[in-house]
């Protein structure tokens, strides 16, 4: 259903995916499209998985653990097809936390865009080792779209840099490592009020301030910079 | 021996339900305890976490790194802009992160100043930490309201910190964004801490904004202390799970005890309030709506005993607190202490077998009030009120 849904609608997908900061530049992204004009759906919360991927797609709630609930759920399903005014963008968080999982979310959507933030120790425990969950973000590398498609990596995490040789997309980076080419926080700064950080690229330096507090939030705001860059 | 703890005393609020307990037909309306079940969808959280087996071992001290990073996306929708991985911690229950919040921030013989009524085991806390607890008494011709002009009169150069419950069991006032920029007027002058507990907060009832926190103010983050607990909103008492976030200044000292105290909130109860964050929204709504007709019901029957009870009608949390206005009861040789609100309840108790808890418990100002708790049924609130309108006749 959800596949059919995507067929007919076509809109461009940007996967967000990574053992952490997912949520953090997912709402990044979704700020900087609709600031655009553009209509965006992201998907909710924890609906980053092979259930809550497609209600996210269809924009149906979840029934949890409630058969009563789903039945409804199901039923509005099939009208999915017919929803008007669906996005042009659907931004959407993947998470892996089982082996085959990226596989599986894959053989829904084929996204244009892929952001990777990080892959570390986090949901390790269901991969027995850190290669076979690097394999997860190594496949979704590999299916996002080389026709126009970009791949956006952590480049100041070891892991994460090396998709970059897994690809046929376009591929940008961003990070704190003194790096040619890539977009580089230069410093963070904190303030009474927020953040303040500097970002170079091009050999040219851009000052930005944020609300919000932790570098976590710095690297989503890049993370959402190279995306503006790159669409 | 026990210099420490010879002046703490057991909650009171858990004597009356040991007291309530030899009742067998008792109905109790003392402890505020919600009378739902934990949400399915947490419950669903729970069962997926130990299935696949990521409960037992240990989390970092401030908590699984998902659960801050959803508490910040959390607390960011309420204005609060926090860093998960350093200003978050996530806590034993609100209680466990009161306590290493007062170790942490307090040397032995400060004063906290507490508005009271208050919760009964701030005081006990309090003491703990080595501290002195200074009353300072709310206005009830006000609505329960603070008045600035005695916070600074309590305040002295051992004062430490102004630590308040908002909305505030056990009168249900929510205090007014005007008189919490007052206190935190106060706490710069004075250079003073805040400790702000909002276990209740998302028990507005049928009121449209939501309750303000002076953690949203970024000026006064390095004072502010704010805790919230899964307890209530979530009907997860029993999970023992709540958080706490500051400026990392401060959070860096709190964190040393929090680790002192429990290595780490209990994993298992993480994971449930992850399934909170994520998908108990339309629970929290519902039981509001429970609670606002409840409130509704519990106020229409203490209407009927006007000849007994006053009342602040409760803006929030499931208390109210009313005052016995009727003070010529005959309570015979009632085995209780010398106060009139002690001796009503232990006498309403064998009398109705209705358990509801002294006002004494929660401060000096609570003293002739009682605190009923409408976190039970329509059904035992009806059954209660029943059996009081009987023994009133």
């Amino acid at each position: 259903m959800t596949k059919i849904v995507l067929a007919i609608h076509r809109p461009t997908i940007v996967a967000i995916s990574g053992s952490s900061n997912k949520t953090f530049i997912r709402d990044e992204i979704r700020k900087i499209l609709e600031e655009k004009g553009k209509t965006v759906r992201a998907n909710p919360k924890n609906f980053n998985t092979e259930i809550g991927l497609p209600l996210a797609i269809l924009n149906i709630k979840s029934g949890y653990n409630s058969y009563r609930a789903w039945l409804p759920i199901i039923f509005q399903a099939f009208f999915a097809i017919f929803q008007k005014n669906f996005p042009e963008y659907l931004v959407l968080e993947l998470g892996v936390s089982q082996k085959g999982d990226m596989k599986h979310l894959l053989s829904i959507v084929r996204p244009k865009i892929s952001i990777i933030s990080e892959i570390n120790q986090r949901y390790v425990e269901s991969f027995s080792g850190m290669d076979n969950l690097f394999l997860e973000y190594q496949y979704l590398a590999r299916c996002t779209r080389k026709d126009s498609g970009a791949l956006i990596l952590n480049y100041d995490n070891a892991r994460v840099r090396k998709l970059s040789k897994k690809t046929h997309a376009r591929v940008e980076f961003f990070g704190k490592t003194n790096a040619s080419g890539i977009f580089q926080i230069k410093r963070i700064e904190k303030e009474e009020k927020g953040q303040k950080f500097w970002l170079k690229h091009n050999n040219k330096i851009q000052e930005f301030f944020m609300p919000s507090f932790g570098e976590h939030n710095v690297y989503a705001s890049v993370a959402g910079k190279v995306f503006e860059n790159v669409i | 021996m026990f210099e420490r703890t010879k002046d703490l005393r057991l909650s009171v609020i858990k004597q009356m339900e040991l007291r309530a307990s030899k009742f067998p037909d008792v109905i109790s309306l003392a402890q505020g305890v919600p009378s739902f079940d934990t949400p399915s969808g947490i419950k669903r959280r729970v069962e997926l976490a130990l299935r696949n087996g990521v409960v037992s071992k240990y989390s970092l001290s401030p908590g699984l790194s998902e659960l801050r990073e959803l508490i910040e996306v959390k607390l960011a929708e309420d204005n609060m802009f926090y860093d998960f991985e350093k200003e978050i911690i996530v806590t034993a229950g609100s209680i466990e992160g009161i306590t290493a919040t007062l170790l942490a921030i307090t040397n032995s013989g400060d004063e906290i100043i507490i508005p009271e009524p208050t919760y009964t085991s701030y005081r006990e806390v309090i003491i703990l930490c080595g501290c002195t607890p200074v009353f300072v008494g709310l206005n009830e011709e006000k609505d329960w309201s603070f008045e600035l002009e005695k916070f600074e009169k309590a305040i002295t150069p051992k004062t430490k910190a102004i630590f308040y419950c908002n909305p505030n069991n056990p009168t249900g006032t929510i205090y007014s964004k005007e008189q919490l920029l007052g206190l935190a007027e106060l706490a710069k002058k004075h250079n003073l801490f805040l400790i702000s507990d909002e276990v209740y907060k998302d028990f507005t009832f049928a009121r449209k904004e939501k309750i303000f926190s002076l953690a949203e103010i970024p000026e006064i983050r390095k004072r502010v202390i704010r805790l919230f607990s899964f307890s209530k909103s979530y009907a997860m008492t029993g999970y023992r799970v709540g958080y706490l976030h500051s400026d990392e200044s401060i959070v860096a000292e709190i964190l040393k005890v929090h680790d002192c105290l429990v290595t780490c909130a209990p994993v298992i109860s993480q994971y449930a309030a992850m399934g909170a964050l994520e998908m108990a929204e339309k629970d929290v709504i519902f039981f509001n709506g429970e609670y606002l007709k409840r409130r509704d019901l519990v106020c229409a029957r203490l209407d009927k005993l006007k000849h007994i009870f006053s009342y602040v009608k409760p803006e929030s949390a499931y208390y109210v607190f009313p005052k016995i206005i009727k003070k010529d009861f005959d309570f015979g040789s009632l085995d209780a202490p010398e106060s009139f609100s002690f001796r009503f309840a232990f006498w309403l108790l064998e009398k109705a077998q209705v358990a509801v808890v002294p006002g004494v418990a929660f401060g000096p100002s609570g003293e002739d009030h009682i605190r009923i708790s409408f976190g039970r049924t329509e059904h035992d609130i009806n059954r209660a009120f029943d059996r009081m309108e009987k023994i009133f006749k």
